[in-house]
C-alpha cells in the first residue's frame, strides 16, 4: 500500500513539554502506514489564546508562514494539539475566504521571500486517522486489544468549534473519539461533562480549577479507568491541574488523563514505558492491570 | 417632543459611536452589530456558569453601547473569557461573541491594560519562537527517549515578518485637490 505522507507539526507544548506523547506518536503511525514528514523552521501555531489576544493580525501572519512552510514542502499538515488546530484551521479559513487579508498577510511574509496560498489541508492527527487511514485500518493495527478498559471521552474545544471551520464532527455529537476508542477494543464513557471546557485559558484564579474539576468529578462518577486525551493542553489541566485541586481541596481526585496515541500504543502491544506512560504523574493504573501491560 | 422625553419612565440611552466604531476596525470586532440581545450565547458559556456576572450577551450590549471604556479598563471581565466558542456555535446572529472579546483584547493591549498573566507566553514566543521555555536538560531527554532534537527555528525570520505592517500600496495620503473635490 503506498504510504500516507503528511508533515508532521509539532507544536511546542508536545515535544518540550510532554515529549511522552511525540514518541507515541512516532511509534504509532508506521504501523497505520503513516509517513511522518519532519520540516524545519516552524514556530509556535502561534498560541490560540494569549498571541491572538495580544494581536490578531500578526498571530494570522506566524500561522500563515507556518502554512507557507508545509506549502513548499508540497504536503498537507497534521496537529496533535487541539490549539494549534485551531490557530492553523481558522488561518487558513480566514485567509482563502478573504483575499484583502491575505494580500495584507502576504505582505508581510514578502519580506522574507514567502507567500501563503492556501493549497494545503490541516488536520487533528485523528482526523487523519479518520480520513485518511480509516478507522478500520487503526483496528487492523490492534495486536492487544484493550478489554474491559473504560475510557471516559474529552473531546476539549478547539477539536470541534467552532464548527463551521474546523468542519470535523457534530460538536453536540461528535463521534470521532468514540470510534477511535472503540476500534482500539476499549469501552468509550460518556459523562455529564464531558463536553465542558477544561478552563485553561480563562485568567482568574477559581475559574480554570472550577472547571477542571466538574470534569473530574464527572469523570469520577462514571467510573471510568482513565480520560482519553487529544489535547497537550486540556491535558496539563487534568495533570497539573488535578494535583493542584488535590493540595488545595479535599477532593483526592484519581483520575489518570492519557493521550489517545498512548492508548493506540499499549494496543498495538509497546509497553508502557514505550510509550512514555512510565513517566506520567499520575499513572493509569487500572488500564495497565486489565491489559496485564 | 421634548415634553414626551420628559414623560418617558426610560432613562435615555446614549451611544458612543466613535468608541464603537474604533471596535468595529479590529478584525473579528465587526459582527456585534448583529447583536439583537437574545441572550443564546448565555445558557452554553461555562465562564458565566461559574461566574454569574460574566455574561457575554451584557457584555456585547456594552460594546454596542460604546462603552469601551468599562471593556478595556483594567481587570476588565474579557479576560475571564474560556475561549471554548460555545457562544460562536450558539449565536442565531453570527456575532461570533468570542471573536468579538478577542477583538476587545486586540484593544486592551493597544492601551496597556492587559493583566500580567496574558503577557507571558506572547513575550516567550517573540523572543524564541516558541510558547514553552526550553530548558537545557530537554535536550538529552528527548535524545535518552529516541526522539530527534527540536528543529531551530529561524528568529531574524520572525522577526523580519512581525515587524509593523507597512502601508499598502498606492496608499499615499490624499492631496489637498482630491479632499477639495470630495
Ligand atoms: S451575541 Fe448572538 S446569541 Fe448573544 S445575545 Fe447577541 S445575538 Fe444573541
Ligand atoms: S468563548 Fe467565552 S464568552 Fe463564549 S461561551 Fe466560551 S467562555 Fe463564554
Amino acid at each position: 500500500m503506498k504510504p500516507i505522507k503528511a508533515i508532521f507539526f509539532p507544536g511546542c507544548l508536545i515535544p518540550i513539554k510532554y515529549p511522552q506523547m511525540e514518541v507515541a506518536i512516532r511509534r504509532t503511525l508506521p504501523n497505520l502506514g503513516v509517513e511522518i514528514i519532519d520540516l524545519e523552521g516552524f514556530s509556535c501555531c502561534p498560541d490560540p489564546i494569549y498571541f491572538q489576544a495580544a494581536d490578531k493580525i500578526a498571530w494570522l501572519t506566524l500561522a500563515a508562514r507556518n502554512l507557507a512552510l508545509a506549502e513548499e514542502a508540497g504536503h498537507d499538515i497534521f496537529t496533535v494539539c487541539s490549539g494549534c488546530t485551531g490557530t492553523l484551521s481558522e488561518a487558513n479559513h480566514l485567509l482563502r475566504n478573504d483575499e484583502q487579508l491575505r494580500e495584507r498577510v502576504n505582505r508581510r511574509l514578502a519580506r522574507v521571500g514567502r507567500k501563503y496560498q492556501g493549497s494545503i489541508a490541516v488536520r487533528h492527527i485523528v482526523v487523519l486517522l479518520r480520513e485518511k487511514v480509516g478507522i478500520d485500518r487503526v483496528r487492523e493495527s490492534v495486536t492487544r486489544p484493550l478489554t474491559g478498559v473504560r475510557v471516559a471521552l474529552h473531546y476539549g474545544c478547539h477539536l470541534l468549534k467552532p464548527s463551521s471551520i474546523m468542519q470535523v464532527d457534530d460538536p453536540d455529537d461528535p463521534q470521532i473519539l468514540h470510534q477511535l476508542i472503540e476500534a482500539i477494543g476499549a469501552e468509550p464513557v460518556t459523562h455529564d461533562e464531558r463536553f465542558l471546557c477544561c478552563g485553561k485559558a480563562c485568567i482568574d484564579p477559581d475559574l480554570p480549577l472550577d472547571m477542571t474539576a466538574s470534569v473530574l468529578r464527572s469523570v469520577r462518577k462514571s467510573g471510568a479507568d482513565c480520560m482519553g486525551m487529544i489535547c497537550p493542553t486540556c491535558f496539563s489541566s487534568f495533570d497539573t491541574g488535578q494535583l493542584l485541586l488535590n493540595r488545595k481541596t479535599k477532593e483526592h481526585f484519581e483520575v489518570p488523563p492519557v493521550y489517545f496515541f498512548q492508548l493506540l500504543g499499549l494496543a498495538q502491544g509497546f509497553s508502557a514505558d514505550e510509550v512514555g506512560l512510565t513517566r506520567h504523574r499520575i499513572k493509569p493504573t487500572a488500564v495497565l492491570e486489565k491489559i496485564k501491560a | 417632543m421634548e415634553a414626551e422625553q420628559a414623560a418617558s419612565p426610560h432613562k435615555r440611552i446614549r451611544i458612543d459611536f466613535a468608541q464603537r466604531r474604533r471596535l468595529l476596525a479590529v478584525l473579528g470586532g465587526n459582527h456585534v452589530n448583529y447583536c439583537y440581545q437574545c441572550g443564546a450565547c448565555v445558557g452554553d458559556c461555562p465562564t458565566t456558569r461559574f461566574f454569574p456576572s460574566f455574561n457575554p450577551r451584557e457584555i456585547m450590549l456594552t460594546a454596542l453601547l460604546g462603552d469601551l471604556g468599562t471593556l478595556l479598563a483594567p481587570g476588565s471581565v474579557i479576560w475571564k473569557c474560556s475561549n471554548c466558542y460555545n457562544c460562536y456555535e450558539r449565536c442565531p446572529q453570527d456575532v461570533r461573541p468570542v471573536e468579538v472579546i478577542i477583538a476587545l483584547k486586540n484593544l486592551a493591549r493597544e492601551e496597556g491594560t492587559h493583566p500580567e498573566e496574558a503577557q507571558t507566553i506572547y513575550e516567550t514566543i517573540l523572543k524564541t519562537g516558541r510558547s514553552a521555555p526550553v530548558i537545557a536538560s530537554l535536550k538529552r531527554k528527548r535524545e535518552s527517549m529516541g526522539l530527534p532534537p527540536l528543529p531551530a527555528i529561524d528568529m531574524g525570520e520572525l522577526r523580519a515578518v512581525l515587524a509593523p505592517e507597512d502601508p499598502p500600496p498606492g496608499d499615499s495620503p490624499p492631496s489637498s485637490t482630491a479632499e477639495s473635490e470630495s
